[in-house]
Order: structure tokens, then sequence, then C-alpha cells
């Protein structure tokens, strides 16, 4: 896997396009506050993808995703009163998710009886504890089953993590955000942002040191 | 350069979070150094293993559905009400001001001596009387939103308006209500000489959360670049300890049309220029910022910049 080239925009242009788009914004926002419901769906529509997918490989659940959805906007559309520009708007409804998602976490720390379980790419979920080769695959058993397990590895090296390791090694390698705005979402710093990363994967790498 | 440093940011590197100049050293140092080199591979190939781990897609299904049911539960949502829609943008009131001879009104009269917040109703709903008189006081500036207009079977109208009186409040700058209005006065007043005077005294308390939100507000958004400078001066003691505020400054910095707002946010940003986001807007500045004041400050900026050991 190579290194990812460095991109080469200049800095500037792509704030000013960012601070044009964040202007549109305001607008809307400013309308959504006036109660125009219209227009906050249209800020919804800017968003809810990435927040969605983060929900669902957050949760691994479909189920879970859409509840970790549907309460993230409607809390923000319950809370848009109190919005007063100080930040962005991606930033703030990444707060609201992100926060929602740290609930999901511990929660499901707290349920010992649930075993992880993992979706493999037929959508099909299963739990670390069923070992039993499923032939409902087709080409080679044996890869699906090194695949599944491989999987299963990785599920069960994340819950080691905290919720707020899991949440920040989530937004960064599955999610690609920066650690800047990991901080932010996360109401804290850039710095312990990083922290918690190496943290995380220090775990990962201990847990996974013998895969492959 | 040592192997200490570089192994401690190989993560860092490999998810592309290293500043230019340090993503260079250590390039460097791995191009002469195995041992690096063999913990870059290792954690590449971690990199690898996490990223296969099997996921779920958003498919477009399923992105129709939860906005079908966003859209549903928004139903059911209590909308805010009245008077808190009228706090958030009283600028609205100015905007919709119109004139029309009202057959029916509900007076809502704003009180701002007892704080923002105390409002209350009063009068009686007057509806289908075509027989009352239009209203004397009735005037462009009194009649703060039209409301409502309907049209019954018969062809009557009914238009329901809110009405504002004139108030005045008095006090020091650490009441309450006085720091209330003043708050309102530095976001939405069209006179950006009372925005201006309000931002003049707030900028003196800048340690209020509330006060520092408006300061910021006014920073990003204030279309008059006398107020922007006003509310920079507020801020510029809190880029060390506020991340919110150096943000703001910082963007100031990058896309104020004013030079003086952006050399102004450059002075400011001194005192952290050590961030990795300061750091790397001082550099490109330096380099090709089209003011010459602008591009030189930088450079002084960046000659003061400690280097990568």
């Amino acid at each position: 896997m190579g290194q990812r080239g460095f991109e080469n925009t200049s800095r500037k242009g792509s704030m000013v396009g960012q601070s044009q788009s964040r202007i549109n914004d305001a607008e809307l926002i400013r309308g959504a506050q006036r109660g125009d419901r219209a227009a906050f769906e249209e800020l919804v529509r800017q968003y809810d993808q990435a927040v969605l997918r983060l929900a669902l490989h957050l949760t691994g659940s479909e189920q879970d995703a859409r509840d970790v959805y549907q309460d993230a906007f409607l809390k923000a559309y319950r809370n848009l009163g109190s919005f007063r520009f100080e930040c962005s708007f991606y930033t703030w409804i990444y707060r609201i998710v992100t926060n929602l998602c740290l609930d999901h976490l511990r929660k499901r720390q707290v349920r010992k009886e649930d075993a992880p379980v993992v979706v493999d790419s037929d959508g099909e979920e299963y739990s670390i504890i069923d070992q039993v080769a499923d032939d409902r695959s087709g080409a080679s058993p044996e890869r699906d089953l090194m695949r599944r397990e491989l999987g299963a590895r990785i599920a069960r090296a994340l819950t080691k993590l905290t919720p707020r390791e899991r949440m920040v090694f989530e937004m960064k390698h599955y999610q690609g955000l920066k650690l800047r705005t990991i901080g932010e979402a996360l109401n804290t710093t850039e710095e312990t942002a990083k922290n918690t990363l190496f943290r995380a994967t220090q775990k990962l790498r201990a847990a996974l040191a013998d895969v492959r | 350069m040592n192997c200490e440093w570089v192994l401690q940011n190989i993560t860092l590197y490999v998810y592309d979070e290293l500043p230019d100049d340090a993503r260079h050293e250590v390039e460097q140092h791995l191009n002469r150094c195995p041992d690096c080199t063999a913990e870059l591979q290792s954690m590449r190939e971690f990199k690898e293993v996490a990223s296969s781990l099997p996921q779920l897609e958003v498919t477009p299904n399923l992105l129709a559905s939860v906005r079908m049911d966003l859209q549903e539960a928004l139903e059911g949502v209590e909308q805010t009400s009245g008077w808190r829609r009228m706090f958030f943008d009283p600028f609205a009131w100015l905007r919709q001001a119109q004139f029309s001879p009202a057959l029916a009104a509900v007076l809502l009269i704003a009180g701002f001596g007892g704080g923002i917040g105390a409002m209350y109703t009063m009068g009686p709903k007057v509806v289908n009387n075509t027989d009352r008189p239009i209203p004397t006081d009735t005037t462009h500036a009194s009649i703060a939103s039209i409301k409502n207009i309907k049209q019954d079977a018969n062809g009557q109208v009914q238009i329901q308006y809110d009405r504002t009186m004139p108030d005045r409040a008095e006090g020091s700058l650490n009441d309450q209500d006085i720091q209330d209005l003043l708050l309102v006065a530095a976001r939405d007043n069209v006179n950006s000489g009372v925005r201006m005077d309000s931002i003049d005294l707030l900028k003196n308390k800048q340690d209020d959360g509330r006060i520092r939100e408006t300061l910021i507000f006014a920073l990003r958004y204030d279309t008059n670049p006398g107020v922007r400078l006003k509310a920079l001066e507020g801020l510029g003691s809190q880029v060390k300890s506020d991340i919110r505020v150096r943000n703001a400054v910082l963007e100031a910095l990058l896309n104020d049309n004013n030079p003086a707002v952006r050399s102004g946010a450059l002075h400011a940003l001194e005192a952290v220029k050590s961030d990795t986001s300061v750091r790397a807007a001082l550099q490109q500045l330096a380099k090709d910022d089209p003011n010459q004041y602008i591009r030189s400050e930088s450079q002084r900026v960046v000659a003061t910049l400690p280097r990568f050991d």
C-alpha cells in the first residue's frame, strides 16, 4: 500500500472555497433557526452521508446506525437555536454524532453478554464465537474462512480499545478525518487526539501482532 | 534527526498528519536508516490489516430510508416557540417590515427592561372586525413582522403581525441586562455604528463565554472591517488558551479581505506561532501572499520559529 502523495492544492485557494460554503451554510442555518424546515433538510443533506457512514462502521449494525443518525439530526434540530456560529456547522454536527457514538460504545461495553459481531461483505452478520465454515460463500471456502477469521480478530482487537480510543481510531483510520477535526469533535485538543491515536494504534498492533 | 524522534512520529507520518518540513525530515532519515524503515513497513502492514475489516456500505436505499424516517420524526419535534425565533434573528423583523392595514392583530410587546426573554402578550385578539379603525401609531418602524395572511370564503383578509415598542435600559457593563442587549446589538443591528459601539464595550469582557462567542462571530461574519478589527482587539489575548479563538483568528489572517484585519490577526497569532496550523499558514504566506506587508511580516515571524532538530 503506497504512501499517499501530499496534495499540492494552494491552502488559501481551498480555504476561500471553504469560506464560501460557510456563508451558504450560514444562510441555511439562519433559515432553519427561524423554523424553515426545508432549510434544515438541505443542511442535513450536506452532511448526512458522512454521518451515516461513520455510524454504520462504528456500530456494525444497520439498526444501530439508523438510531444514531436519527438521534443526531433530531438533536441538531432541537438545539439549532443554541448554535452561535462559534465553530463551523461541520464541527458542531460531528461533535453531536461523536458523543452519540461514544454513548453507544459505552453501552455496548457494559452489555457483556453481547459477543462482538462482524458483518462480511455479503452483509451477513455472524458472531466470532461461530467458527463453523459457511459453505454459502462460493468460490474459495478456505479463503472466505480466513477472511472471516481475520475480520473477527480485528473486530475483537477494536473492542479492546476504550470508547475514546476506538472513536479516534475510527475517525482517523476509517473515515480519514484530520486529527484537528477529531480533537474538535471530541471537544479536546489536537494534541490529546494525537496521544489517543498513539495509544489506540499501539494496542491494536499488539493485539494483531501475529496476523499475517 | 534521531531514531527516537522518527519512531515517535511514524504513526503521524503514515496518517499524513505531519507538517511538510517534518515529513521531509522523516523521509530523509528513512533513506539512511534500515531500522526505522522496518518499523515503517510494520506500521504500513498494520494499516493494511486494519483496513481489511469488512464493513457495511451506505446504500442509496438505506440513505433514502433514513432520510424519510427523519422527515417523519421532525414533524413530531416541538417547533421553537415564537419569541425564541424572534430572538435569534431580530434582523428579520426589519427586513420584513411592511405596512398593511390590519383587520386582525396579535399584539406582542417586547420589553428589554426585564432582560432578553421577558416577553408578554397583551391586548385582545380581534378577528374579522371591519369596523375597527386602523391604529394611528402603526408606522414602518413599529411593525416588526407579518406573521400570517389569510383570506376566508367571504373575501375577508386576516393578517397577524407583531409590533414592537421602543424602550431604554441603563446600567453598568457588569449588569446582565446591559450585556444581553450589547450581545444582540453586536450581531444583528443594521447600523454598523451600533455594532461597533457594542463590540467596543464587549471586548473588555472576553472572559465571559457568551461574549467571546459573539466576538468570534463578529470577527468571522461582520461585514464592516472596523467592527471586525474591534472584535480582534478583544480576542487577541485568548489565542493561546482558546482553540476556537485561534481558529477564527487564523481564518481571518487567511481569508479576510481587509489588510488591517489580516495584519492584526498575524500579530495576535505570533503568541502561538509554534502551533502546527499557524506555522503552516505563516510559511505559506511568507512564500506567496500578494500583500507585501503580510508577506514580509510572515517571513519575520517564520524566521524566529525553532528549527526541527
